[in-house]
């Protein structure tokens, strides 16, 4: 029998960037469901009954893992479903959530998503790769007749994320030493802090409302002075509403939208992995070399 | 003010700081704990029972003013027994209480106790528990009372009162930073209009969502559900305060019908209501066909979500048979004899069975022979009754599972 003939591996993962990912491993083999949309925030998403029902049919189900998907296990619960659970951070180097998590600001309030290993381990390209390796394995291990197909996809693709990797690293190494730190919406990107140099600061809990918030806010924006950040950004998951009152207080404006969690549509900056990360090196330069 | 109530409040309401006043073991290994405690009241009213599952004859009596409606609140450390007829609600605490740590759940047990406090009022009915606050809605006061979840679950009951502009059967609800009240006519036995938001204080943050004859509410995912004539309405906390959406009755439905009752799914983004004497209806507040109908072989009398396996439902119709419900896909997936006969003729009060969920269990009142039955979920054989005096009527179960370090 054919690959053509049998039935296409039904996979569904669980967030846009890792949906891009199993897409370039997968092709035309793959019948792929994401289930968090461009520019959501699976932090807050609601599973739907049709998320279970593409569960229940799902032969693989790709996930980041560390907590990052909190609607999961409800999720697996309702679709009953038999299929393997793969969270492709595993074997991967993580770093620790300092204070057990991070916020997320939705509708103006700050939202704590809690996890004892910070999440985006995406951000950093060298990570990626050992996503698109743990892809490869299990649509090997689940269609071991295809699984030449996906080594080769797998590896094609690993080649142009070398490319990429070089690229962020050439762009960030460009950079005045002095010019090396922004302002973002949450606390997403130690992993590209780690790994390209770019120091990120971002607010810690603090809510946009009330007098409380308002100390939480003179200590970032002390922070910001003190590291004499250079840009602040917005975020395609989260209002501005909190990185404008701070950018006022500190006489940044907003240097554009980064994408953090969640690609962009397909007709933004930023609609697959690869652009979403060459539109965030080339927004975070562009910021730090102006003027 | 600090505001992350969608993760924050299911916490805070969990953690308590009962006593540990169980053996522990002598090792101090840490130990898996699952206990289910259930609050049975009187159908002639007046007194309340509470036993644990595991041993029933572990039970405790309490005296209320009259007939209640149990409901398990401030996650469970609490039990609201609120007595329409005769308007008056009481609290029991649960003496069962859990402290999230991510990964676990410690647990903690005591013996329930009767908390001092009684409320008192013109017609207390419809209790939403939703965003760190117990709601209590008034029918015949004009008024509801806020009580404050995390200190309910201490056993204190810290109440402020929300004016609405006329006395009517409706419920009061905390979503985002709003307040969500039914919304009566002052025409009398005109229909109720339908929702608003309002500030605490009684004046309007929004406008009126028309919902004629609005009836009960409940919340899954991001959404509050109402029924009312026209369909069902839906609202969301947004950036700019709530926004409804009115999912039309849909022209495959069976005519005439409307849904007054809503149960919310806990595990995913769904509803379950009733829609005619015979019919259920699952609601999809995002995804088309929002409406999926379950014809039901006898009328309907009491329903009920599995929190553990949240594609399913359990309903019991009049025939004696308890039928489990499948929301995925929105049929009947298992059938089986569990009572008597219950006719639903005769007076909506009049004792008939109802059904609460304790972890794999389906549990049932059935009063006119004085038991609670215990159904399996996963067999859906009965493995066992529980003989409670006089005529076990409105039921609550709360508990769980947590460590017990
Ligand atoms: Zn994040
Ligand atoms: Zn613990």
């Amino acid at each position: 029998m054919t690959s053509t003939q049998a039935a296409p591996l039904q996979v569904v993962a669980t967030f846009s960037i890792i949906g891009d990912m199993a897409g370039e491993v997968g092709g035309d083999l793959v019948d792929l469901k994401t289930l968090v949309a461009p520019d959501a925030d699976a932090h807050v998403y609601e599973p739907r009954p049709a998320d279970a029902m593409a569960i229940a049919r799902a032969d693989v189900v790709l996930t980041n893992g560390l907590e990052f998907e909190g609607f999961l296990s409800r999720l697996i619960a309702a679709s009953g479903t038999d299929a393997s659970i793969i969270a492709l951070t595993d074997g991967l180097p993580t770093m620790e959530e300092p204070g057990g998590g991070h916020y997320h600001y939705v509708n103006g309030e700050a939202i704590f998503h809690a996890g004892a290993h910070d999440p985006h381990v995406w951000q950093s390209v060298e990570n990626a790769k050992g996503y698109v390796a743990n892809i490869s394995a299990a649509f090997c291990a689940a269609d071991a007749d295809n699984c030449t197909q996906y080594q080769a996809n797998a590896a094609d693709y690993s080649a142009r994320l070398d490319t990429l990797d070089a690229q962020i690293r050439a762009s960030i190494d460009a950079l005045p030493a002095d010019r090396r730190t922004v302002v973002v919406a949450h606390n997403a990107f130690r992993y590209f802090e780690a790994a390209y140099g770019v120091t990120f600061l971002s607010p810690q809990g603090v809510s946009t409302e009330g007098e409380a918030a308002a100390a939480d806010v003179a200590g970032l924006i002390r922070e910001i002075r003190a590291a004499n950040a250079g840009a602040i950004f917005g975020e395609n998951i989260s209002d501005t509403r909190l990185l404008e009152r701070i950018g006022e207080e500190t006489g940044l404006t907003l240097s554009g939208t980064l994408y953090s969690d969640a690609l962009s549509g397909a007709d933004g900056p930023a609609p697959t992995y690869i652009a979403m990360m060459r539109h965030n090196t080339s927004a975070i330069t562009a910021a730090l070399t102006a003027e | 003010m600090f505001k992350y109530l969608a993760t924050a409040s299911a916490i805070a309401m969990a953690t308590t700081a009962f006593a540990q006043e169980h053996d522990h073991d002598h090792d101090h290994h840490d130990e898996d704990v699952t206990l289910y405690r259930v609050f049975v009241g009187d159908h002639a009213g007046g007194s309340v029972t509470a036993l644990d599952l595991a041993d029933p004859d572990h039970r405790w009596q309490f005296d209320t003013t009259g007939q209640v409606k149990l409901f398990g609140v401030a996650g469970g450390a609490t039990v609201a027994a609120v007595q329409s007829d005769d308007n008056a609600v009481h609290f029991f605490s649960s003496g069962i209480s859990f402290e999230d740590h991510g990964d676990h759940a410690d647990i903690a047990v005591s013996d329930p106790a009767a908390i001092d406090t009684v409320l008192t009022g013109p017609r207390p009915f419809h209790v939403v528990d939703h965003g760190g606050s117990v709601i209590i809605n008034y029918d015949q006061g004009g008024y509801a009372e806020l009580i404050d979840a995390h200190h309910l679950s201490h056993g204190e009951v810290e109440l402020t009162t929300f004016t609405q502009s006329q006395a009517h059967h409706g419920f009061v609800a905390l979503l985002g930073g709003n307040l969500l009240s039914t919304v009566a006519s002052d025409v009398v036995d005109a229909p109720r209009l339908g929702l608003q938001a309002f500030n605490a204080d009684g004046t309007p943050a929004g406008e009126l969502a028309t919902c004629t004859a609005i009836h009960g509410e409940a919340f899954s995912g991001a959404y509050l559900a109402a029924g009312c004539r026209e369909g069902v309405l839906t609202a969301t906390a947004s950036a700019d305060g709530v926004t409804y959406n009115m999912l039309p009755y849909e022209a495959d439905l069976p005519a005439g019908n409307t849904t007054g009752t809503l149960l919310g799914s806990t595990g995913i983004q769904v509803f379950l209501g009733n829609y005619g004497a015979n019919g259920l209806v699952v609601v999809d507040p995002v995804d088309a066909p929002h409406f999926r109908y379950i014809e039901l072989p006898f009328r309907r009398v009491d329903f009920a979500l599995d929190p553990v396996h949240p594609a399913n439902g359990y309903v019991l119709t009049e025939d004696g048979t308890l039928h489990q419900v499948n929301l995925l896909e929105a049929a009947l997936t298992g059938s089986v004899k569990v009572t008597e006969p219950y006719s639903m003729d005769g007076h909506w009060n009049d004792a008939r069975p109802r059904l609460a969920m304790a972890g794999d269990e389906v549990i049932i009142t059935d009063p006119n022979a004085g038991l609670l039955r215990r159904i399996d979920t996963d067999t859906l054989r009965e493995t066992g009754t529980i003989a409670v005096e006089g005529a076990p009527y409105n039921i609550a179960v709360v508990g769980g599972s947590g460590i017990d370090h």
